[in-house]
């Protein structure tokens, strides 16, 4: 595949990610925070969101399979797991973590538990979307070609 | 013999005038430049700070919790008398124009931190608390705890002239 026929799949493909709520504004952010003195910062910043979220979910996994489950515990993790993916533009994910927060104050142990499968889900959809897009990204930079910027207009 | 050597060690010890120079010249301009300590326990959102105030020309020192800001300033009374002693110097040594932090972490919370800030010899320095929370109670908690502005999650690059605002109002009157 020729660099131009990669540039436009790249910027159709990101495009689709907004459009389908899988990233929101704040992941605009992060692209205009990286420049010439640290050009992989939204691969660095996206690579501690996988190990930071992966960590969260193992640990939500063994909070919620006590015989006691402990809701405050389990509403910490989620509230970090929001906090992260909000801060790079998961919104799908942060979305989860809400609906999830709501109902660890309920201390409802099946609803938490269906949640925690939509957070999941969630998460290794974006992560699967993310990496594609930074797959993408990198065969462009290897091939010679420049990353088009994305023009979104909201 | 003995006299050339020692006229060695001489010459080996003292760096040349140019070098000295310009040494100086560079804490001048470090000088310059506004220091922020940011405080947060989510690597994620200390490298996302640590970026936002780089690209604003801010020298930046990150921490991971309350504690540890407290360490760095000096505030922290039960630390081992070496350490303390040679970080005692250095930190202080080191200006800081700007504190950021997380309401929520675990242990000495950003609200914590504000008060220990206020009730010390850095209580002039200006404290922003940020949260991903938009809690009104919170908000004027932290307001009325000393805290110059209070700040939403995720930060913005726009986010960035408040701070501005703030850390002008922190230089000295001529």
């Amino acid at each position: 595949m020729e660099v131009g026929q990669m540039q436009r799949r790249l910027v159709d493909y990101t495009k689709s990610l907004f459009m389908e709520g899988f990233l929101d504004a704040q992941f605009l952010q992060l692209q205009q925070l990286q420049d010439e003195s640290n050009p992989d910062f939204v691969v660095e910043v996206v690579s501690l969101f996988f190990d930071d979220s992966e960590k969260l979910l193992n640990d939500l996994t063994m909070a919620l399979d006590q015989p006691n489950v402990d809701f405050k515990k389990v509403d910490a993790h989620v509230h970090q797991l929001k906090g992260s993916s909000s801060s790079i533009g998961a919104q799908r994910v942060k979305n989860a973590c809400i609906a999830f927060r709501s109902f660890c104050e309920e201390q409802n142990i099946d609803a938490t538990l269906r949640c925690l499968q939509q957070v999941k889900q969630e998460y290794y959809l974006v992560k699967n979307k993310l990496e594609t897009m930074l797959r993408v990204k990198q065969q462009i930079v290897a091939a010679g070609g420049s990353i088009p910027m994305i023009e979104l207009g909201f | 013999m003995e006299l050339m050597k020692s006229e060695n060690i001489v010459q080996d010890r003292q760096p040349q005038p140019q070098e000295e120079e310009e040494i100086m010249q560079q804490e001048e301009e470090e000088e310059q430049r506004f220091h922020v300590l940011a405080v947060d326990d989510s690597v994620i959102d200390r490298k996302l700070l640590e970026k936002l105030l780089k690209a604003s020309s801010y020298q930046v020192t990150c921490v991971e919790s309350g504690e540890k800001a407290l360490e760095y300033l000096g505030l922290l009374h039960h630390s081992s008398p070496a350490s303390s002693s040679s970080s005692q110097h250095h930190h202080q040594g080191h200006k800081v124009n700007l504190i950021m932090t997380d309401f929520s972490m675990p242990g000495t919370s950003g609200y914590d931190l504000l008060k220990r800030i206020k009730g010390s010899s850095w209580k002039d320095v200006p404290v922003v608390v940020m949260s991903s929370e938009n809690v009104p109670s919170r908000i004027s908690m932290c307001l009325e705890g000393g805290a110059e502005e209070f700040m939403l999650k995720p930060l913005q690059l726009s986010d960035l002239h408040k701070i501005q605002a703030h850390l002008l109002k922190s230089l000295p009157h001529s």
